[in-house]
């Protein structure tokens, strides 16, 4: 009898059903047992996450990783450490870390309110915001001038639903996916294409004749990329943290971002002051 | 993993109206492109059996282009392809009159239009030659014969094989999401999204979809029933 009970409770465990009585796990102990710390990231978003060229699982996110936190959660567990990358995708990224598979998440994870009722987030390693790629010239300069016009967006995105709620005057058009909708920007099925400033220059640059588009408008959103972890570890996010404070206080971090979105970079992407302001806040400057 | 349900997503806030609404747009365009695939489908399934042989050809190849491109190419071929073709004011009149619905609209009733008319085909090669023979010989031209005789009987032969890729139709009606035609499906993702509960919402899109189709299903068992002609169309198995 007692036997069957604890076989239905390892199952349930197991499945998942029995939530608390799953065991809170301490991370740096395991990472400290292992010697492996393994992030969750992406192979298809560049400069974040991707596999370049060479085969090579490299990116913005993934440095940071390397450089700054790694050294971190060496330095808190007292032994050298190696990083493993598995990937996740924004469906998988949550469950894997619940599930233990992944102790960190680093890629374009967007830190929200929802999620954080989920999962932990580190400082904020990347700022951007919802602006529009229009066609050059256009009468759109900001989200005051969209009222009418046809604007295409990513269905599920978080600025689709901004415009949703509060520009209803504009004409919504949501693709499921972005290659489609900025089909329907070149071929002028839409007036702008809205999504992560970040991801529009990434688009503009891989247009056919890029310097026919420009990315207009001030952030109408906000979307701060974080590091996710297991919700409650707090040794483990101090570790992360860490890691981070470190690298904005020693100017590593903008090295690491030059290194992506410098002039030379793999895209060029200007930081600019009120991104800056905002990083750097987090540390108290 | 822990997954904890929450029905109540799916009347809280603006669910059930992005539901109705989902419905609503699923039911007009499935309804319209219903239309256009079986008025495509009757005539070009009765032209693959005429005489004429330029006719015939003309049929042949619509149903073989139209059937054998996959749905969503057809999609994207109306939304992306063909506005190009026109004058940039009518393609912007058209973006700004639901453009998308249209597309899909054209795209599901063209695709479904090549399908249904080999259903018609089947049914009408399935009737013997001496009754079409015989109405000529009572007086009447080649398109009474097929407006009185053949078509009236091929209709009630194939209302089983029909009723299947009407409901085919009606399910494929989902693809248009890909242009941006915010149908059934398209409302219980934008519920997943809003909510993060997906199961609860495909869970709801799923329903919806099973009771439209058994709905037209038990309507069309009807409609068999009602139009049997006694004694031409045998009836295997229990009767009624």
């Amino acid at each position: 009898m007692t036997k069957t009970l604890a076989l239905v409770v390892a199952l349930a465990v197991a499945l998942g059903l029995a939530g608390p009585v799953t065991a809170q796990q301490d991370t740096l102990e395991k990472i400290k047992s292992t010697g492996v710390l393994t992030i969750g990231t992406r192979t298809g978003s560049p400069p974040f996450a991707y596999i370049n060229k060479n085969n090579e699982w490299v990116g913005f996110s993934i440095d940071l990783v390397e450089l700054v936190v790694k050294p971190s959660v060496e330095r808190a567990v007292g032994k050298s450490i190696k990083v493993e990358k598995k990937e996740s995708t924004p469906p998988t990224r949550i469950p894997l870390l619940t599930s233990n598979s992944v102790d960190l998440i680093a890629g374009t994870m967007t830190d929200t309110p929802q999620r954080r009722e989920a999962v932990d987030f580190s400082l904020t390693f990347f700022y951007t915001g919802a602006q529009f790629l229009v066609k050059k010239g256009s009468p759109i300069k900001s989200i005051n001038d969209i009222g009418g016009k046809r604007v295409a967006a990513q269905q599920g995105a978080t600025n689709a639903k901004i415009l949703r709620e509060k520009y209803p005057q504009a004409q919504l058009r949501e693709f499921p996916d972005q290659p489609a909708a900025f089909q329907a920007l070149l071929q002028g099925q839409v007036d702008a294409y809205t999504n992560d400033g970040i991801q529009l220059y990434g688009l503009k640059a891989k247009a056919p004749n890029p310097d026919e588009w420009e990315v207009v408008g001030d952030f109408y959103s906000e979307e701060p990329y974080g590091m996710a972890m297991r919700k409650g570890d707090a040794k483990f996010k101090a570790a992360v943290d860490a890691g981070l404070k470190n690298a904005f206080e020693s100017g590593k971090y903008f090295e690491i971002y030059d290194k992506w979105f410098g002039p030379k970079g793999e895209l060029p992407y200007p930081m600019t002051a009120q991104v800056r302001a905002y990083l750097l806040k987090q540390i108290g400057k | 993993m822990n997954y904890t349900f929450k029905w109540s997503v799916l009347w809280t806030g603006e669910s059930g109206r992005w539901l109705v609404q989902g419905l609503l747009t699923t039911l007009e365009l499935s309804a319209l492109a219903w239309l256009l695939a079986v008025a495509l489908g009757i005539l070009a399934g009765a032209l693959r059996t005429v005489r004429f042989t330029p006719l015939r050809w003309a049929a042949t190849s619509y149903v073989e282009f139209f059937r054998n491109v996959p749905l969503l190419v057809w999609m994207f071929f109306w939304y992306f392809g063909v506005p190009p073709l026109l004058p940039r004011g009518v393609q912007d009149w058209l973006f700004n009159h639901g453009a998308e619905f249209w597309a899909g609209m054209l795209a599901l009733g063209v695709y479904h239009g090549a399908r249904i008319s080999e259903v018609i085909r089947s049914g009408i090669q399935s009737i013997p030659r001496t009754q079409f023979e015989a109405s000529l010989a009572i007086g009447l031209t080649t398109f009474q014969a097929y407006r009185l005789i053949i078509l009236p009987v091929a209709l009630r032969l194939i209302v089983p094989p029909a009723t299947n890729e009407s409901l085919n139709l009606l399910k494929n009606s989902s693809v248009a999401l890909t242009i941006s035609v915010a149908e059934l499906t398209f409302q219980t993702r934008q519920i997943e999204t809003y909510t993060a509960k997906a199961i609860e919402a495909f869970t709801a899109g799923t329903l919806i979809y099973l009771v439209l189709c058994l709905s037209i299903a038990t309507i069309m068992a009807r409609v068999e029933r009602r139009y049997a002609i006694p004694g031409l169309i045998a009836r295997v198995g229990p009767g009624q």
